[in-house]
């Protein structure tokens, strides 16, 4: 991705590159110990026009520097390689299968005079390890989310199966990878909750039970408003992974035509149910015709122990959105999926519309809704909640930051020195732009607040976040 | 009040510094205990012969804090801090692969991390230095460090000298050029993890009245001889005073890393009585040629004046003897070696404020042309840092604050931070760089203003506490000779007791 940036009225122009993905693979080295068998340990690689033997030099790399780095501690393996010109984060999410990405360090190509070619110069440490570390880690996610863990496809159909599903998979994936605006957010991997009143979320409580209680085939269900949690019974670490995939992916396909208005093309059939606005967003778009057919998305959840596969039925009425998950095995009917909707269209309905209801009252109550004054940055790693100010709406591709990349990646630093020990901590930095910036851990939660106030000194500021803490975060000791 | 002030231009000083020693001349390190004893997992690691021929298959071995290894582009072994380098050669093997691979690809490899180890590589000519350390120091000030071990190497054969001999054979073994000087790089890795001068890239003084002071470089500056450059007189690891050839002024100046590397080599030839009269070469003034240096303590036994003369003249040990022994007599005749032996190092409580523990203080303007000799001034430790172990924990917290407030793309002006064990402070202006160490539950507001208070304090005994001016001298030198362009490369850099 190339920004151009003028620099001299000569118009002679320094080009800025940001970080891009550079390649991508998976090998085992199990799968081809021997020499001449190299090939056979990769599973699949990205892109897929480099020449063979490049590919089996670049995997004959890693296995070195992940055997070299052994020497030092069998148990802890190399994580990254830092090179001049990019960066290669290493994987290992199931013993002996491994997974590499190679990032290209974001550069400045400074234009030389006299027709000499321009002098690149590599901007090494504008990429946080922690950052893009746990990008990779969140592919393997999503990939285990849809496709289960790669010991099991190899189980189920040898290397022929599992490279199937790899290609089929990550050739998507990889073109939705946008690595020029990974930031802490990425590290977290958390979890937007909706705030909620006792009485509106007891109602959401019970329109779930009745709904598990008279559909008996679902399994697990989690319900969402608008792009944000309330309920869910699915573990956390698959429930995150599940959210991501719906905010980022899902919901943002189905958005537009609710937008449109009234009268548009775009407006989906209200098909002749004039009771509810129910739908599907996975599975039949459109019950009414019989002939049409249709499919649930696989998910596997519970990798670790029960290891179930499940089908995932997402219904939507105006902001609500629930999940169903039912056993794979189950056939999915299309009398299952009438009665599914006779029965949650009407109530779903209903529950949205009071949501909404609440959700104003309690703005007017608590005030109208003014610009943000402090921009923070929240995370609790114990239920993975997630709160920022500083990122504006998420959308699939991108998500927009209202401050400067730079004191981003000073958040990323705090977040790295927290992150060396387990004690409660507190970093406060003034940056040369004269920002502070403010890092609170405690108790397993984390706090980053990025104050513009120039002339502020460190007392201050101090007594600007505890104002913030009162707040916002009343009920939570953080250090003073 | 207390807002930051504006730094201004900042201007990030590249060199390494080379340490000045703990603990006394000679440093004790050197006369340690040789048994090779170690706690397991411990930070710090006793130095040691018994190192040298350490079972690289071990436990132990493995969980070292800081391992340095130093090989040649051909990939044979030089160097290794911990373990029988002949016994890694395959691992050095692999470790130039992984160079040369990165670098077939028009590539150049920088580290190597994992949640335990930063693996770290450097080149420089013929040479290729790896560190593999278990401290999480950042990337930056590994490689300074491995700048350090090179420079070091340098000092004792020059750079045109390596640079020659690898180029005529590229399998050279370069063991034969170093043997017996391991005990040169392992006095200097050890010394690395311990003094901040080297991260600070800064030498610290002997705080002295400015009078004595002045009357110290005075006898110095009397005391020439022609082809003389450099004059020092150290004690307790500090510098107490430095006197300079004026045209060598002109030239270039003497930083603070070649200083350490010359305090490391005398530090680690451990003599006591008589004098030596050694080559060495200062890398960052020239690394090329060689310096001679004579060194002598002005008050053995006690030995915690040591006198060293630079010259480029190698015949000149006689001539620049007659210097020591004239100088040794207007000490005697002024009594001077007690204004050195009264001199008192301070501690924190001597300042007078409660919650601080250390702290490292870095002015950029002492002297006229202040980037003459960047200097720097600390406290004696307090009792809870008097453990190697606790010492080299406290400075690893400064290295990192050090490090996140100078990083190259995204430097800060003032760090804050709270933790556990203390409540650390780093700020960097214009005038000055501090790192300061308070009690853990030390309030901002205490923390400032006592901050305050030292800096005041500072300000007041700025006199004492660093040198405030390089006195010159003048001597002629030989016709035909400038200690700039002639390598000498007939030395082999081995030490002479004489």
């Amino acid at each position: 991705m190339l920004m151009i940036s003028p620099r001299m009225a000569s118009g002679m122009q320094e080009k800025q590159y940001a970080p891009s993905l550079l390649s991508f693979f998976i090998y085992n080295p199990k799968f081809g110990p021997r020499e001449g068998e190299e090939e056979k340990k990769i599973l699949f690689y990205h892109p897929i026009e480099i020449e063979k033997n490049e590919k089996i030099r670049n995997v004959g790399l890693c296995e070195a520097i992940v055997q070299f780095t052994r020497t030092f501690c069998p148990t802890k393996p190399a994580r990254s390689l830092h090179t001049q010109k990019n960066r290669q984060f290493f994987h290992e999410p199931e013993e002996n299968y491994w997974m590499v990405m190679v990032v290209r360090n974001p550069m400045v190509e400074k234009p030389n005079k006299d027709g000499k070619p321009p002098t690149a110069e590599y901007q090494e440490e504008e990429i946080i390890d922690s950052v893009y570390g746990s990008v990779l880690k969140q592919c393997y996610s999503m990939y285990k989310l849809f496709n289960g863990t790669f010991i099991r496809a190899f189980e189920a159909g040898g290397v022929e199966l599992l490279t199937q599903k790899l290609e089929k998979f990550f050739y998507r994936y990889l073109q939705t990878l946008h690595l020029q605006s990974c930031d802490l957010l990425d590290v977290f991997g958390g979890i937007s909750f909706f705030p909620l009143d006792k009485m509106t979320y007891l109602k959401i409580q019970s329109f779930v039970n009745r709904v598990e209680e008279s559909l008996s085939l679902v399994k697990y269900t989690a319900f969402l408003y608008n792009d944000q949690l309330i309920w869910s019974g699915l573990e956390q670490d698959d429930m995150r992974i599940l959210y991501k995939y719906l905010t980022t992916s899902l919901f943002p396909r189905h958005t537009e035509p609710e937008l449109a208005g009234r009268d548009s093309p775009l407006r989906p059939e209200v098909a002749g149910n004039l009771l509810h606005y129910g739908r599907f967003l996975t599975g039949p778009a459109n019950l009414k015709d019989p002939d049409a057919k249709f499919r649930f998305p696989k998910i596997f959840v519970n990798t670790e122990d029960s290891y179930e596969e499940l089908h995932l039925i997402v219904y939507k009425a105006m902001s609500a959105a629930v999940c169903f998950m039912v056993n794979a095995a189950v056939d999915m009917s299309r009398e299952f999926c009438e009665q599914l909707d006779s029965l949650v269209g009407p109530q779903l309905t209903l529950l949205a519309s009071d949501i909404c209801e609440q959700y104003n009252i309690n703005r007017r109550i608590s005030g109208p809704e003014k610009e943000p004054q402090f921009k923070f940055i929240y995370f609790n790693h114990m239920n993975l909640a997630e709160k920022s100010t500083i990122h504006m709406r998420k959308t699939a591709s991108v998500s927009l930051t209202s401050v400067h990349p730079d004191l981003m990646k000073i958040l990323g630093d705090i977040n790295c020195d927290f992150a060396r020990v387990d004690e409660d901590e507190e970093i406060i930095v003034k940056a040369m732009t004269d920002y502070w910036v403010v890092g609170k851990k405690s108790d397993q939660r984390e706090l980053y607040v990025i104050l513009n106030q120039k002339n502020a000194n460190l007392i201050e500021v101090n007594e600007e976040v505890k104002r913030l803490c009162a707040t916002q975060f009343n009920n939570i000791f953080f250090l003073d | 009040m207390h807002s930051s002030d504006n730094r201004g231009s900042w201007e990030f000083h590249p060199e390494d510094t080379l340490t000045e020693d703990t603990g006394n001349f000679p440093s004790t390190l050197a006369q340690v205990n040789f048994s090779g004893q170690k706690k397991a997992g411990s930070a710090v690691d006793v130095p040691g012969l018994a190192y040298r021929n350490e079972d690289i298959m071990s436990e132990s071995w493995r969980k070292h804090r800081k391992h340095v290894f130093v090989l040649s582009e051909a990939g044979k072994p030089i160097y290794s801090r911990y373990g029988n380098e002949e016994a890694l050669s395959s691992a050095m093997g692999v470790m130039m692969a992984l160079v040369s691979f990165v670098q077939a690809g028009g590539n150049m490899i920088q580290s190597i991390f994992s949640d335990e180890h930063t693996v770290v590589f450097l080149q420089k000519g013929p040479l290729v230095f790896v560190s593999v350390s278990a401290t999480r120091q950042s990337e930056q000030q590994l490689r300074s460090e491995l700048l350090h071990v090179y420079h070091q190497i340098v000092s004792m054969l020059t750079q045109a000298s390596i640079n020659r001999i690898f180029e005529r054979r590229k399998n050279f073994d370069l063991r034969r050029l170093l043997f017996g000087s391991e005990k040169v790089l392992d006095g200097l890795l050890d010394v690395m993890d311990s003094d901040p001068s080297f991260f600070l890239s800064a030498v610290q003084c002997l705080p002295l009245p400015s009078s004595s002071r002045d009357a110290l470089s005075h006898i110095l500056q009397k005391a020439i001889t022609p082809d003389l450059v450099f004059s020092f007189l150290i004690s307790n690891n500090r510098l107490v005073s430095v006197v300079q050839e004026k045209t060598v002024l002109e030239d270039a100046r003497l930083k603070p890393s070649d200083l350490h590397l010359l305090f490391n080599l005398i530090r680690v030839s451990a003599f006591q009585a008589g004098e030596i009269w050694t080559p060495i070469c200062l890398p960052l003034f020239n690394p090329d040629c060689y310096f001679y240096a004579y060194v002598a303590y002005l008050d053995p036994p006690e030995c915690t004046v040591c006198l060293v003369l630079l010259s480029t003249d190698k015949e000149a040990f006689y001539a620049v003897a007659e210097c020591k022994r004239k100088i040794e007599e207007a000490f005697a005749s002024q009594n001077a070696l007690q204004w050195v032996a009264n001199t008192q190092l301070y501690y924190v409580n001597d300042i007078g404020v409660a919650n601080l523990k250390h702290f490292l203080y870095k002015p950029s303007k002492v002297l006229d042309h202040y980037r003459q000799m960047p200097q720097f001034t600390c406290p004696e430790m307090e009792v809870g840092y008097r453990s190697q172990q606790e010492r080299i924990r406290l400075l690893d917290l400064y290295r990192n604050m050090y490090n996140r407030i100078h990083c190259s793309s995204r430097p800060l002006k003032l760090i804050y931070h709270s933790a556990g064990k203390e409540t650390l402070l780093a700020w960097v202006t214009s005038k000055f760089e501090m790192f300061a160490c308070f009690t853990p539950l030390v309030t901002k507001k205490s923390a400032i203003s006592e901050l305050t208070k030292l800096l005041r304090w500072l300000k007041k005994e700025e006199d004492r506490l660093f040198i405030c001016q390089l006195p010159r001298y003048s001597t002629a030198l030989h016709p035909g000779r400038s200690s700039t362009d002639r390598p000498n490369t007939s030395d082999t850099g081995l030490f002479s007791l004489l």
